[in-house]
């Protein structure tokens, strides 16, 4: 299958520029004047670019991007603390009822995020962690917690229970098993989840609009509204934050990319 | 073994469960719940997210909150999130103690019994403007003061008219607007450009051309009605104005006019800085027949949300009071390009800059959207008539077809 | 729901697949040690049975409650609003806006998962061969994923517009005519179904490449052996292996794209004249798409929207339970 590589990197390339041209284009209107904006017919390059996107956002958005990363990895260890042990158990355990567990959590996702927004607003006000951090990881932590049950338990399926019957011979209980056998084989379905989990959370609006917008620590992703005001919205701002945004959470992409997902459904294929 | 093994897969499940718990109950924390419990702070939303603490008038809340010796946290939102975060916090009771919202929205407030009118809170309300105060009295009683008024003219690029040979003053009526935009066309240019999209911000543009053909809301299938729309869907058929403008907002319809090519753009109050940068001039929206044209007011009310402890309206009566009148409030207008809402103050504004002069007078003759006692049924009435603008804009459905159908969907919801 | 996940009768716990012994020895009869096994397996499972009760549970009765009563605006905030059965339903499917709003859910729904699945298998297989820049490319393919739906969405409308987008101008350029993708009853759903689509690919070609990466290599070269081309390797080795991975695929991806709502709502607000209106949007309209929200009709769209979801979920679960039979 390595018959004439270049063939199949410059399709490659070709496929990844058609998908990307989106993302350029994003950066095309972060660096356009105003004036320019609705320019007929568009201009493919910022013929006369402005940085004025770029150096408000640089000089009023970095503190939200730390935002950002805080809850995008929060709302990972909730969700992988969270769903590995109950993927274990769906998977391994065979805990009664575990086949309507495994079905309420595909109905779980199955509610329409506003629902689950107004919903969770009004725990929020009632417990008082409306506009924390903490609040919004935990909502956007039951974006990924389903997706996660899933993606263990079906990894976990596959691992030969002979391992698990030689630890269990050899004395380990349950937890044990759990934390020195099952996780470190899980490997690749973690990088999967955790990708997941994270860039669900990173990208997140609705959750953070509705529980986090009047706090002083808000994500990335409400930062946009600054440059959205009541009569006028500055869009060359607006697609700067974005792409300021993507940059961290593009490198972290492409650098799990290798692990992720390698075998992650192994065990529902080999089944 | 046994009960050790039940034990620690207790104490996990049990720190789980204390780690979700904990989670919820242990971190009141000090970056800003809305709770009223803390005496000295006072919770202000407002709908200017573009404004930060540090902007002048981040500053100004802050000041006129030390003034009346408290601190104000202030929170800028989404315009069209506020109404429904208002209505959600009111539900819990936690409602800010300072709500400035767009004023359409104040009559939907008032009558979910979030806001307190001024019998309540004392606020005064005398030297306001009569059609400006208009969209916060529901009832005979006045629910807020606004912040400033704005509305809709007529902006002309000089340079497209006078390629296409169009003396602006010649434009009275429709019939001389449509005949310059004609004209545009014939030289090149592009004629008009407006925000027809389905959001309030469409039912607002429509308006003034509805009411300068004389139809009224309250019976959207009039003959007066069709003729507005067919006004705005020959512009569209002949190419005088672009198809885009059943997807614009004001911003986008803008952001068109600034590129030049158009002669005409309907846009607002806040845009006349941005209007003078590109040497724009402006006039007023003609009625059909000549006359300036009945425009809706735009712009901001304070309210006054209920609470629990009645003792807190004292307070934010002198904050309000501080940030609505006299030299803070020009200077907001000016920040904002709203015109104020009081006679006397138009005239200091007036004096300070003449060439408001257009947008003084416009404000002066507009009218409230929710005025004429139409309160709640105006959301329900502005829904169908930008969903009928949008069918006779797309083509989906003849102008009086869908100005029917409007009016039938406003019967049928409004006697429920 | 995974291959082998159970069905909904605890009793075929034994369907465990591809585990003929199950992995606790403890589960000889005994019924101490099976207790004991079960509370072991109920513990791992508990913290997020709790979560599943606070944080699903709750917001999805309350929409429940919503719809089973009248809410105005005022009794939104006081409370009191009357019980009215199921009559919120009964104005939902006889309002004109509802047909519809089905159809287009469906299609919007159906051609989505159709396309997106297509396209992001072919990619998988296409980077599957692991040619030079393969990995780097593939992760680049993951971007779109990472922009906030608000920014995707605006950038889609603006490349969009009518008059002043990108798209527009590639059309004219090779000498088709303009196309009002958003402004024009016709094209609209077509249009965020491109946007959509555009969006979905990411999470399709992960889970897909992932499940090819499941497939051992010697399948493939013992085809080769045997004189397969691409084609027929493909179809009677990757994809019949695949079923499974495609299932969940399919499935999530049906379950996502059924509340798909930023998008649609960004780009078109379900117009012009609710020609790309679905469910999910006409919820949001009727709640918070204008100036006198309507809580109780909102909440009935919603629940209607579950339900489909739901009826579809079962039909999924019963046909996985008789394949496996």
């Amino acid at each position: 299958m390595l018959r004439r590589p270049w063939w199949q990197t410059t399709l490659g390339i070709v496929l990844t520029a058609v998908m990307l041209f989106p993302v350029y284009w994003m950066i095309n209107v972060s660096l356009t004047r105003d004036q320019d904006m609705r320019k007929s017919p568009p201009n493919l390059f910022p013929l006369d670019p402005t940085l004025h996107g770029y150096t408000t956002v640089l000089g009023q958005q970095l503190p939200f991007l730390g935002t950002s990363l805080v809850v995008g990895l929060g709302t990972v260890a909730l969700t992988l603390v969270l769903s590995a042990p109950a993927a274990y158990s769906l998977a391994k355990l065979n805990p009664r009822g575990g086949g309507a567990m495994s079905f309420v959590l595909l109905i779980a996702q199955m509610i329409p995020a506003i629902i689950m927004a107004m919903g969770f607003y009004t725990i929020y006000v009632k417990l008082g962690i409306l506009d924390t951090v903490w609040g919004l990881i935990l909502a956007d932590s039951t974006i990924a917690v389903p997706f996660g049950v899933l993606i263990f338990s079906a990894f976990m399926r596959g691992i030969p229970d002979e391992l698990l019957n030689a630890a269990r011979i050899d004395g380990a209980n349950s937890w044990r098993t759990f934390t020195s056998i099952v996780m470190p084989v899980s490997r690749n379905s973690l990088v999967t989840v955790s990708l997941f989990s994270f860039l669900w959370a990173w990208s997140d609006f609705l959750f953070a609009n509705t529980l986090d917008g009047g706090g002083d620590a808000k994500p990335i992703t409400l930062g946009i509204y600054a440059y959205i005001g009541n009569n006028n919205q500055e869009w060359n701002s607006i697609m700067a934050t974005a792409v300021v945004a993507s940059i961290p959470a593009a490198v972290l992409l492409v650098l799990a990319q290798r692990y992720v997902a390698a075998g992650v459904t192994a065990g529902a294929v080999k089944d | 073994m046994r009960t050790k093994t039940f034990l620690r897969i207790t104490a996990v499940a049990a720190a789980a469960a204390c780690t979700v718990a904990g989670l919820s109950g242990c971190s009141a924390s000090s970056t800003g719940s809305n709770s009223n419990a803390a005496k000295g702070t006072y919770t202000f939303w407002d709908p200017y997210p573009q404004y930060d603490a540090s902007s002048a008038w981040g500053k100004l809340v802050a000041k006129c909150g030390t003034d009346a010796g408290v601190t104000v946290k202030r929170t800028g939102y989404d315009t069209s999130d506020l109404t429904n975060k208002a209505l959600l916090a009111g539900q819990q009771g936690k409602s800010p103690d300072v709500l400035l919202v767009d004023n359409p929205v104040v009559s939907t407030l008032a009558k979910s019994g979030i806001l307190t009118d001024t019998g309540t809170n004392g606020l005064s309300t005398g030297s306001i403007a009569k059609n400006i105060l208009g969209a916060g009295v529901i009832d005979g009683k006045t629910y807020g003061v606004p912040i400033g008024a704005n509305t809709l003219a007529l902006y002309y690029n000089p340079k497209v008219l006078q390629k296409a040979g169009v003396d602006v003053s010649s434009v009275k009526d429709w019939a001389s607007l449509t005949a310059a935009l004609a004209k545009v066309k014939a030289s090149g240019g592009k004629g008009i450009t407006f925000s027809g999209i389905n959001t309030e911000e469409g039912s607002f543009q429509f308006l003034p051309w509805f009411w300068g053909s004389g139809a009224e809301l309250t019976k959207l299938d009039s003959s007066k009605a069709e003729a507005a729309l067919d006004l705005w869907k020959g512009w569209i058929d002949k190419g005088y104005a672009p198809n885009s403008v059943i997807q614009n907002t004001q911003t986008t319809s803008w952001q068109e006019f600034q590129s030049g090519d158009f002669a005409f753009g309907e846009n607002g109050t806040w845009q006349k800085d941005s209007a003078k940068q590109m040497n724009a001039g402006v006039i007023t929206i003609p009625a059909e027949d000549g006359g300036a044209a009945p425009v809706p007011t735009g712009g901001e009310f304070f309210t006054i949300p209920v609470q629990k402890d009645t003792a807190r309206y004292a307070v934010t009566k002198k904050i309000v009071s501080c940030l609505s009148s006299g030299d803070n409030v020009v200077t907001t207008d000016n920040t904002l390009n709203y015109i104020t809402a009081s006679t006397s103050l138009q005239d200091k504004q007036l004096a300070a800059d003449p060439s408001l002069k257009t947008w003084v007078e416009a404000v002066q003759a507009a009218k409230a959207r929710t005025g004429d006692n139409l309160g709640v049924r105006y959301p329900v009435i502005s829904e169908q008539l930008w969903t009928a603008v949008q069918k006779a804009e797309s083509g989906s459905a003849s102008p009086s077809a869908a100005l029917q159908a409007a009016q039938q969907t406003v019967a049928s919801k409004t006697s429920n | 729901m995974t291959t082998d996940t159970t069905s909904l009768r605890p009793s075929a716990a034994r369907a465990d697949a591809g585990a003929e012994t199950t992995s606790a020895p403890a589960r000889a009869r005994r019924p101490r040690a099976q207790r004991r096994a079960q509370l072991t397996a109920w513990a791992f499972l508990a913290p997020v049975a709790i979560y599943l009760v606070l944080f699903y549970a709750y917001p999805l009765y309350k929409n429940v409650e919503l719809s089973l009563r009248q809410y105005t605006v005022t009794s939104f905030i006081s409370g009191d609003a009357p019980f009215v059965g199921l009559k919120n339903f009964q104005a939902v499917f006889t309002n004109p806006t509802f047909p519809p709003a089905i159809w287009h859910t469906a299609v919007f729904v159906l051609v989505s998962i159709a396309v997106q699945f297509a396209l992001g298998l072919a990619l998988a297989v296409f980077f599957h061969n692991r040619f030079p820049l393969s990995g780097l490319l593939r992760a680049l393919f993951l971007v779109p994923w990472l922009l906030p739906l608000l920014v995707s969405a605006s950038t889609w409308s603006w490349m969009m517009n009518s008059d002043s987008g990108i798209v527009n101008a590639f059309l004219e350029s090779a000498g088709i005519g303009q196309i009002n993708w958003l402004t024009s009853p016709t094209w609209s759903l077509i249009a965020v179904l491109v946007a959509n689509i555009w969006i979905g690919i990411p999470f399709n070609l992960v889970i897909m490449y992932s499940g090819l990466q499941g497939i051992p290599e010697e399948l493939y070269e013992a085809a080769s052996l045997d004189g397969a081309n691409g084609w027929q390797r493909f179809w009677r080795i990757t994809f019949p292996l695949l079923r499974p991975v495609t299932a969940i695929t399919l499935l999530l991806g049906f379950v996502y794209t059924l509340k798909v709502f930023d998008i649609i709502w960004i780009m078109t607000k379900g117009g012009p004249a609710g020609s790309s209106t679905t469910l999910a949007i006409w919820a949001y309209q009727l709640g918070f798409g204008n100036l006198l929200p309507d809580f109780s009709s909102a909440a009935t769209v919603g629940n209607v929207l579950i339900l489909v979801a739901l009826v579809v979920g079962l039909v999924y679960a019963r046909m996985q339970r008789r394949l496996e039979v």
